[in-house]
């Protein structure tokens, strides 16, 4: 056949736009983003409130997202049933969803019935009511949450690796939604303290994506939150002091297990570091996407695993880099030794110029997929909020990305990414895996309990 | 009406049918191919074998090197895909719409070219790719080995639903490249596919792409009839029980009841009841077994099968000290109380797929592949603008009569996770 030998040249390229964000305070400081979009007349509707889990008061821990799910336990005026109801008889869906950073409460509803779903919305911020006996009934699921990720490998992996990579005064050494102990202790009253000091319309946004005008919009806002009183103080920052560095290996022992769960990694950047589009390619191409270096070599050379990624988790803090894998027993020291080549080769010399090429296609290319529903965009307009970046940071983001160099991406891997401190956590079969671990000479090697 | 999709269809002279539905909304473009192969068509002893073969279809085709697919996609700013379920196995690409040609060229490539490119080592490598897959996804998780349990219980032994999609590890390790060869030949046939396009394209320089790049593709014989005996009865006579005791860290119940397919009109008023049950704040199971806290989460779904019967299933999980019989008589009283579902509740379930509907369309991807599952099962893609509608037109008398005749306690399966004492 003419032609099949290649792959097809693309055709005339079309033209992709962030769409325009309006973007105008109230007169307490609350800000109002609107984005016009959709043929389908959507419309997702988004508080965000810089009230993350790092804001939690010592010995709360757990504290932001459990008052995050009690905003759905009723309001002042309205029960939590009646609350479902209203927003649930307008076919609207509705939801917390509380970070490190920040909580975000978020209506989704057809953009008709918008003028019904602000108001609750805007209602379940101002005046939660955390009755006690509501309040009790979430944190009973948050402690059944926590009990499960002790069970849970892939959690545990990930939780242990936390507390192994920063130190015990950490923010983020803990688990994002508390641990039994510090959950344990938590009342309606202490949901009620942080909401009271937390919630409020200084760096504070409403986020409107849809088929709505932007005039309507800020009007409805205005009419909703312009009288919600001032609420001054900076929220509390995390603590990040980190560990003595060094390598270590940690082993935590489950009888039985048929794989291991790898978690390899130190801490990694804040949000903040001028260099982050450069490391954002830096990560694609050690394992951010399918033909990363770690997935090629880790599972479609050597078949050790169904997957491997790589993170730098973006926070306000410095949030951890790791990479993750589950692989059978057998091979778990041979993995770990790969995924430390790979780290290590692409640290010292950085990524080639063909792969920042391919990864910078990739970033520009991919970004309008992951623009399609108002949830999406509305997600990324928040997300600028919590990081205080302005609100045309998408306008030009594609171009930005395909200006990354290879000696831009170089420099990121070499002064984010330290080898020789790299900490590995392994839970599996000690048994099985530890021996392998300790022959690969690359740090000491403790062995833990599984209830340690 | 609202979120009305318009289709074009066309089959080429090779059977291949082409769903094609053009949204200039935003420069992607999602071409999306469902073959109709899954789990049901696997002979005893390769079970696992559909998505293994889903697996070997990124390794590489005549003119595409091993690795390409992904790599070709993903330069280009690309996602790319593939599932395999009980009765179909899905392909798909997500492009800036100006590489549609790429996303053309690959699926037909691997459709019609794919044979030269395979060989034992690379069967081997995606074996243990897939070994670990299932070792990470069922066995070493706790609960993962649920559906096969469900499926083993509620389905008989003859019913080509009776095993799950990952299959055993045993028979993975068995499958040969002869077993390759002969499913490509059989099943990976342009009679057998629907391929179906969405989002920003002009629709006669894709037909005209699509017939350069797949019309040289032979087709072949139907493929044969599926394994086993499709056809049972809505009741599975008794209430059936598995207890699994072990290293799970809370109690959960896992209710599933053998129901009308997804291609019969009975289907709807159970999509109702699911919804009803399962679906918000204002469910019934949320209220009644999450708000009065004898769950931690409790949810419910109808899966959309095609093959004799259809999986009704609630899944509802426990706290660290609740008692796994009150947990199950929490979820079989709400099975056997849907019977008085209220007209309220229907009309607030109905209104809200409504909406979900809407906001799952908005992703061309999504779009693409409805089109496609609606094209292999009714041989209509447009069906997907009416399934709302029949949703809509069911009545609360059918909701409970559907919930009277199967969700009684003479169709159902339970497997009852247990944790051990000592852990």
């Amino acid at each position: 056949m003419t032609g099949r030998g290649k792959p097809p040249p693309p055709g005339p390229i079309r033209p992709y736009e962030f769409p325009p964000v309006a973007d105008e305070p109230l007169g307490n400081g609350m800000r109002v983003r609107v984005v016009q979009k959709q043929p389908l007349g959507l419309v997702t509707a988004m508080v965000v409130l810089r009230a993350g889990e790092s804001a939690a008061p010592a010995g709360c821990e757990g504290l932001a997202v459990l008052a995050g799910d009690a905003l759905e336990g009723g309001t002042t005026r309205l029960s939590s049933v009646e609350l479902a109801c209203r927003l649930e008889d307008i076919g609207a869906s509705f939801g917390a969803a509380t970070g490190w950073d920040s909580t975000t409460v978020a209506v989704s509803c057809l953009a008709d019935n918008l003028v019904d779903a602000l108001p609750l919305l805007a209602e379940m911020v101002r005046s939660p009511a955390f009755d006690q006996a509501e309040f009790d009934r979430y944190k009973a699921q948050r402690l059944a949450t926590a009990a499960h990720r002790r069970m849970d490998p892939a959690s545990l992996a990930a939780d242990f690796h936390a507390r192994s990579i920063y130190g015990d005064g950490d923010t983020y050494a803990r688990p994002l939604g508390g641990t039994e102990a510090s959950l344990g202790a938590l009342e309606a009253d202490h949901a009620r303290q942080y909401a009271a000091a937390r919630y409020g319309p200084a760096r504070a946004a409403v986020v409107v994506v849809g088929d709505v005008e932007s005039e309507e919009v800020r009007q409805l806002a205005d009419r909703e939150f312009g009288d919600w009183g001032e609420q001054s103080a900076n929220p509390p920052e995390a603590v990040v002091a980190g560990r003595e560095p060094g390598r270590s290996i940690h082993v935590v022992h489950r009888p039985g297990s048929v794989q291991s769960e790898i978690r390899v990694g130190h801490v990694g950047v804040s949000r903040f570091i001028e260099d982050y589009l450069p490391l954002t390619v830096v990560n694609l191409v050690l394992g951010g996407s399918f033909s990363s270096r770690l997935n090629l070599n880790l599972r479609e050379h050597h078949g050790f695993t169904y997957g491997v990624r790589s993170t730098f988790a973006a926070r306000r803090n410095r949030g951890p880099f790791v990479v993750s894998t589950a692989v059978e027993n057998s091979v778990t020291a041979a993995a770990v030794r790969e995924i430390f080549r790979e780290v290590e080769a692409l640290s010292e010399s950085g990524p080639t110029a063909d792969e920042v090429q391919t990864a910078t296609s990739y970033l520009a290319g991919v970004f309008p997929l992951r623009m399609e529903s108002t949830g999406q965009v509305a997600s990324r307009i928040a997300g600028l909020i919590v990081f205080g970046l302005p609100v045309d940071y998408y306008r030009d983001y594609r171009d930005r990305i395909r200006e990354v160099t290879r000696e831009q991406a170089v420099a990121a891997a070499r002064r984010h990414i330290r080898p020789r401190e790299l900490c590995t956590v392994v839970v599996g079969d000690a048994e099985a895996v530890a021996p392998g671990l300790e022959d690969l000479k690359i740090g000491p090697v403790t062995i833990h309990d599984l209830q340690s | 009406m609202r979120g009305m999709i318009e289709v074009e269809e066309h089959t080429l002279a090779n059977g291949l049918r082409l769903v094609m539905a053009p949204d200039l909304t935003t420069p992607v473009t999602s071409v999306n191919l469902w073959y109709g192969v899954g789990s049901r068509n696997e002979a005893p002893g390769r079970t696992g074998f559909a998505h293994l073969f889903e697996h070997m279809m990124f390794q590489g085709s005549a003119h595409v090197p091993r690795n390409g697919h992904f790599q070709l996609i993903e330069e280009v700013g690309g996602s790319a895909n593939a599932t395999t379920w009980f009765d179909r196995t899905n392909y798909f690409e997500t492009v800036p719409s100006h590489h549609l040609d790429l996303a053309l060229w690959l699926e037909s490539d691997r459709m019609g070219w794919m044979l030269p490119a395979m060989n034992g080592e690379k069967l081997e490598n995606q074996r243990q790719v897939v070994m670990n897959e299932r070792k990470e996804r069922y066995d070493n998780q706790p609960y993962g080995d649920w559906d096969e349990r469900i499926q083993a219980l509620l389905f008989p032994e003859t019913h080509p639903y009776h095993h799950s999609v990952i299959g055993t590890l045993e028979d993975i390790a068995a499958a040969t490249l002869d077993d390759v060869r002969d499913f490509f030949s059989t099943y990976y046939l342009p009679n057998n596919a629907v391929l179906s396009i969405c989002g920003d394209f002009d629709p006669d320089h894709a037909r005209d792409r699509v017939e350069h790049y797949f019309g040289a593709i032979q087709p072949g014989p139907d493929p044969p009839a599926i394994p086993g005996i499709d056809q049972i009865p809505f009741s599975t006579g008794a209430t059936l029980r598995e207890d699994v005791p072990g290293a799970v860290p809370l109690p959960r119940v896992y209710a599933a009841a053998r129901v009308p397919p997804f291609t019969t009109d009975l289907f709807y008023p159970g999509d109702v009841v699911a919804h009803c049950l399962g679906t918000g704040r204002t469910s019934r199971l949320y209220d009644r077994l999450v708000r009065r806290r004898l769950a931690k989460s409790a949810s419910c779904h109808l899966l959309p099968l095609t093959s004799g019967a259809s999986l009704f299933m609630v899944i509802a999980t426990g706290f660290p000290d609740t008692d796994v019989d009150d947990l199950e008589t929490a979820v079989t009283t709400e099975l056997d109380n849907a019977v008085t579902l209220t007209e309220e509740a229907v009309e607030r379930a109905v209104t809200g797929a409504e909406t979900r509907m809407l906001r799952a369309l908005q992703q061309v991807a999504t779009r693409a592949d409805l089109l496609s599952m609606y094209a292999t099962h009714f041989g209509d893609a447009t069906r997907l603008n009416d399934d709302l509608g029949r949703l809509r037109q069911v009545t609360l008398d059918e909701v409970r009569s559907w919930s009277r005749n199967h969700l009684n306690p003479g169709n159902r399966a339970l497997v009852r996770y247990i944790p051990e004492q000592s852990s």
